[in-house]
């Protein structure tokens, strides 16, 4: 009874401003007026639906793979070092963290322009002729978005990796495996849980990224989270609910999903005894 | 057409919206200073006492330079003529009218918007006032008045380019646009991101449709068109700012962009100008919000800031033209000259036909979509 009462005021908090807004909104997707299934009904053959859902899914898968691919030795640097260099490590990946998105986003069209530092430098070295074409496209949005969700990466896989006892290393080098060894059948498998925790915090993360495509992508790049705010603005409102009910349905059924992974869902479930 | 001078679209739909609007601010707002150094502003010396009252109104703008502008230009003025006391807030948006009105909180008395924003939310049930006519200045053309608002700002989407770009040689018109041999270069068109409304009829003027033989559109030609311009767009931009930040980065060579933007853009020292030819001529209206607790006062506003000098006032600090015939009379020559309601300019634009739109709108962007997407 006690712990209820501890978390009454939170789960108040969430009933007032999150529950019942959102409900308010999927009901929205039924129709402004009556009651009606034809929103739900034409998204299975509505070609900008289906467009904008690959192009939101397949971002998100990409992002997941780079910053897992550039994440993981991060993470492992992190944890193997001491000292000024670990603090370093950390500022360095927090900083960005700390910043903005959209002054990120700005930094990276700095970066990328056609007259950006990038294009500058490979002309001013004789490698390019005449300046390349990397911001506005889906490129630019999956470098961006890779930078800015890194953190998410790291650290729960730095988590993950730090709670891996080091005489279970010790115990394999001494039982004759090369440290590639040691790492691919011991640490590598332990961190699992770390690592699918980052996949699935970035991957549902970027399924609803709106401001770094709209700004850094490219003119064919709508995300669902554009096409949402589009239909708001168009005062498609019953349509924009329907769309955001689906967002909200594929973030759910990813951490369900997630959750049933064998040797995996323990790391999203907590210990309740 | 919406927000014309909002730099505040950007993200206020998401909580990073506050930081979008502070950003987009901070990165455009050396350019669109407007220059205050004009000699002194024609003030207005009486009103009707109808126009007068007492307690406030409470009036949403676009924010930015326009809202700088409009303080100067006729809200401050109004405070002290009519002893109604204006309280300004940037970031006008018909869907947030929708809401108000729905959830009967209204927090608005009176809103700067499009004649097309405002006869779509009709469309779809009762959320504005009719304005009071009997209140309204003889010298506001008909053209402008209708029964949910009443215009207040002339503007004009046009074509921008480099300067520097072409080699001395100046795009005219559309074709030129389109014309990528000639005038070599990446492209930015206004595109349907945050309820925007496609630009079709630059793309029909391209395939050579003549400006009086514009309206009703004709859907097929125009996307027949814009597949010829399609793969040299890299940015369908969606807020005032972004083309106006792709000129100066040299993203393009050419966009499409409102005309008070470039005016900012030049006065920085960019080296770009605007061909004003075949441009679209469109406004911006009040619309009072349906319930809302200060009406009456907000009607007074509309009254006051569509005479002849407080229009004037406003064409003096920003390069918009005036829905007052009488207030050429208080600008000087050299000024009326650059704004898009001069006879020379406005001879050469199209006028927007907001009756199609509001017909068209939803059709055109779904399409649109398709379009861009297929």
């Amino acid at each position: 009874m006690i712990p209820l009462l501890l978390a009454a005021p939170l789960l108040l908090y969430m009933l007032v401003f999150y529950a019942l807004p959102v409900l308010a909104m999927l009901l929205k997707g039924f129709g402004e007026q009556h009651w009606t299934l034809a929103h739900y009904a034409s998204l299975a053959d509505d070609p900008v639906f289906l467009k904008t859902f690959w192009n939101t899914l397949s971002t998100a898968a990409l992002v997941t793979l780079g910053t897992l691919l550039l994440g993981y030795p991060v993470a492992l640097a992190l944890v193997r070092t001491r000292g000024v260099t670990a603090a370093i490590i950390l500022v360095v990946i927090l900083l960005p963290f700390w910043t903005s998105v959209l002054v990120r986003s700005y930094a990276w069209m700095v970066l990328m322009g056609r007259h950006g530092l990038i294009n500058e430098a490979l002309l001013a070295a004789g490698l390019i002729e005449r300046p390349l074409r990397i911001l506005n496209t889906s490129l630019a949005t999956v470098i961006a978005m890779i930078h800015i969700l890194l953190p998410y990466m790291i650290l729960p896989i730095a988590n993950a990796l730090r709670q891996i006892d080091p005489s279970l290393a010790r115990a394999a080098s001494g039982l004759g495996a090369s440290p590639f060894q040691a790492f691919r059948q011991v640490v590598l498998p332990l961190s699992v849980p770390g690592v699918a925790a980052g996949v699935l915090l970035v991957f549902v993360l970027s399924l609803g990224f709106y401001i770094t495509p709209a700004m850094v992508g490219g003119p064919r790049d709508i995300t669902l989270s554009m096409l949402i705010a589009q239909q708001v603005d168009q005062l498609n409102w019953a349509y924009a609910a329907c769309l955001s009910t689906v967002l909200l349905a594929t973030s759910l059924a990813l951490i369900a999903a997630f959750q049933r992974l064998p040797g995996i869902g323990n790391a999203f479930r907590m210990n309740t005894r | 057409m919406r927000t014309p001078r909002s730099l505040s679209r950007l993200g206020r739909r998401t909580t990073l919206g506050l930081l979008g609007a502070s950003a987009g601010a901070g990165l455009t707002a050396p350019f669109i200073r407007p220059s205050f150094a004009e000699p002194a502003w024609p003030e207005q010396t009486t009103i009707p006492d109808i126009l007068k009252g007492s307690g406030e109104v409470r009036i949403a703008t676009f924010g930015g330079t326009m809202q700088e502008t409009q303080q100067k230009a006729y809200f401050e003025p109004f405070e002290k003529i009519s002893g109604i006391k204006v309280r300004a807030f940037p970031g006008s948006d018909p869907t947030k009218i929708k809401a108000m009105v729905e959830t009967g909180n209204v927090e608005w008395d009176l809103a700067q918007l499009s004649r097309g924003s405002i006869m779509n939310l009709q469309k779809r049930g009762d959320y504005f006032e009719k304005i009071d006519y009997d209140l309204v200045d003889a010298g506001v053309d008909k053209a402008y008045r209708f029964e949910y608002g009443l215009e207040m700002l002339v503007w004009a989407q046009v074509l921008g380019y480099r300067t520097d770009a072409f080699k001395g040689a100046k795009p005219s018109g559309w074709a030129d646009f389109w014309d990528t041999k000639k005038f070599p270069g990446d492209r930015a068109m206004y595109g349907t991101g945050s309820g925007g409304w496609p630009e079709l009829e630059f793309a029909l003027l391209a395939a050579g449709v003549p400006a009086d033989k514009l309206y009703p559109l004709d859907l097929e030609k125009g996307f027949a068109s814009y597949d010829k311009i399609k793969k040299d767009i890299v940015k369908w931009w969606d807020t005032g700012a972004v083309p106006v930040q792709m000129l100066t980065d040299r993203e393009v060579t050419m966009t499409t962009v409102w005309n008070g933007r470039m005016a900012a853009l030049q006065a920085a020292g960019v080296p770009a100008a605007i061909s004003w030819s075949q441009g679209l001529l469109k406004r911006d209206a009040w619309g009072i919000p349906k319930g809302a607790k200060n009406k009456l006062n907000a009607q007074k506003f509309v009254a006051y800031s569509t005479m002849a000098i407080p229009q004037a006032r406003v064409s003096l600090g920003i390069p918009y033209g005036s829905v007052n015939d009488a207030s050429n009379e208080y600008i000087p020559p050299e000024r009326l000259e650059i704004l898009p309601s001069a006879p020379k300019i406005k001879a050469q634009l199209v006028t927007y036909n907001y009756d199609w739109w509001i017909d068209n709108r939803d059709t055109v962007v779904n399409r649109f979509n398709k379009w861009l997407l297929g």
